[in-house]
């Protein structure tokens, strides 16, 4: 029975990452809608950040102690001054690291 | 650039965020282990489903005896947000065989997918593009299945190192503050992030992909805010 749940949510996960792709919609998309698709790596890709840095814990905000939010708006600025995805992550991880260790 | 060169930069590009993936695929093996999976349920279910958060999500729920219907509708909700990687990928791969498109789909998670498509947007021959996808596709796969079988071989003595994933939420802000580049991409980015809070402390499965909705149509919303290039 595991077996078979594993299974079906393995079919289920490849086929949404495939359905778009199948062909079955007409890749002749409306220009309209093709300008939307640059706001979709953004629009997922924060909230899984936003989520990252627990800013809410327990139903109640947890800012001042909390130092993966100061690492991640130091990364921010790094990443606005160099647009490097390198010097982002460690000053990133670095500034983290010191922050929670101090 | 050659087919070779572009497969290996995107290898190359997906190795830094390794360092907080395969962190999270041996916490995935010793959890899979303790909520009482064979060592070979834990070890395919790398490859069956290939999708970290939704197979953390799984392990947890089968350990509290949840309903199976739960655990299904739990992994399509956390897995959704796919839909729209792939959705954003049909200009760049319709061409392309059915084998060469459903390897693709297969291998398109938050990492390969946040990598690949910066390099997409930021170059003009689309023809030899999806070897990047591949090349970050495979390398995240293999980190993948490497990191969980350590976690399952581990067994209970969980490593201290759980800040290391730190380093994915910082890769993905390393890849969409450059892409931040008008009035609604900002929009987007705070409504999405906004939505977020609320709709996680909401509880509501299908958080992720409610606000990635929000930002979209945000971004749609005030898009014509934007000076006209």
């Amino acid at each position: 029975m595991i077996w078979s749940l594993i299974i079906l949510c393995g079919v289920i996960t490849f086929l949404i990452r495939f359905i778009p792709l199948s062909g079955i919609f007409s890749s002749d998309l409306p220009l309209s809608l093709k300008h939307t698709f640059k706001y979709i790596p953004l629009a997922v890709l924060t909230p899984i950040i936003v989520n990252d840095l627990s800013i809410i814990e327990n139903n109640n905000f947890f800012l001042i102690e909390n130092f993966k939010l100061y690492a991640a708006l130091i990364a921010i600025i790094v990443a606005i001054i160099w647009n490097n995805v390198l010097a982002t992550i460690s000053i990133g991880m670095a500034s983290f690291l010191i922050l929670s260790n101090i | 650039m050659k087919k070779w060169q572009i497969f290996k930069q995107g290898v190359l590009q997906e190795l830094p965020l390794q360092l907080g993936v395969f962190p999270f695929g041996i916490i995935y093996g010793v959890m899979a282990i303790e909520s009482g999976l064979t060592f070979l349920q834990a070890l395919l279910m790398s490859s069956i489903i290939f999708g970290g958060a939704s197979q953390i999500a799984f392990v947890q729920l089968l350990s509290n005896s949840t309903p199976y219907g739960v655990i299904v509708t739990t992994v399509g909700a956390i897995n959704s947000r796919h839909l729209l990687y792939s959705i954003s990928m049909v200009e760049y791969l319709n061409k392309l065989s059915l084998s060469w498109r459903v390897t693709l789909a297969y291998l398109l998670t938050d990492e390969a997918y946040a990598v690949s498509i910066r390099k997409f947007i930021n170059h003009s021959d689309k023809s030899i593009l999806h070897y990047h996808l591949l090349g970050s596709g495979i390398t995240l796969f293999l980190s993948w299945q490497i990191s969980t079988l350590l976690g399952v071989w581990l067994g209970n003595d969980l490593p201290e190192f759980l800040d290391l994933q730190f380093i994915i939420p910082l890769t993905f802000i390393a890849i969409i503050i450059p892409m931040i580049k008008s009035k609604s991409t900002l929009i987007t980015v705070i409504s999405s992030g906004i939505s977020a809070l609320i709709f996680k402390n909401l509880d509501i499965n299908f958080w992720i992909i409610l606000s990635g909705l929000t930002g979209i149509l945000a971004g749609m919303a005030s898009s014509r805010w934007d000076k006209k290039s």
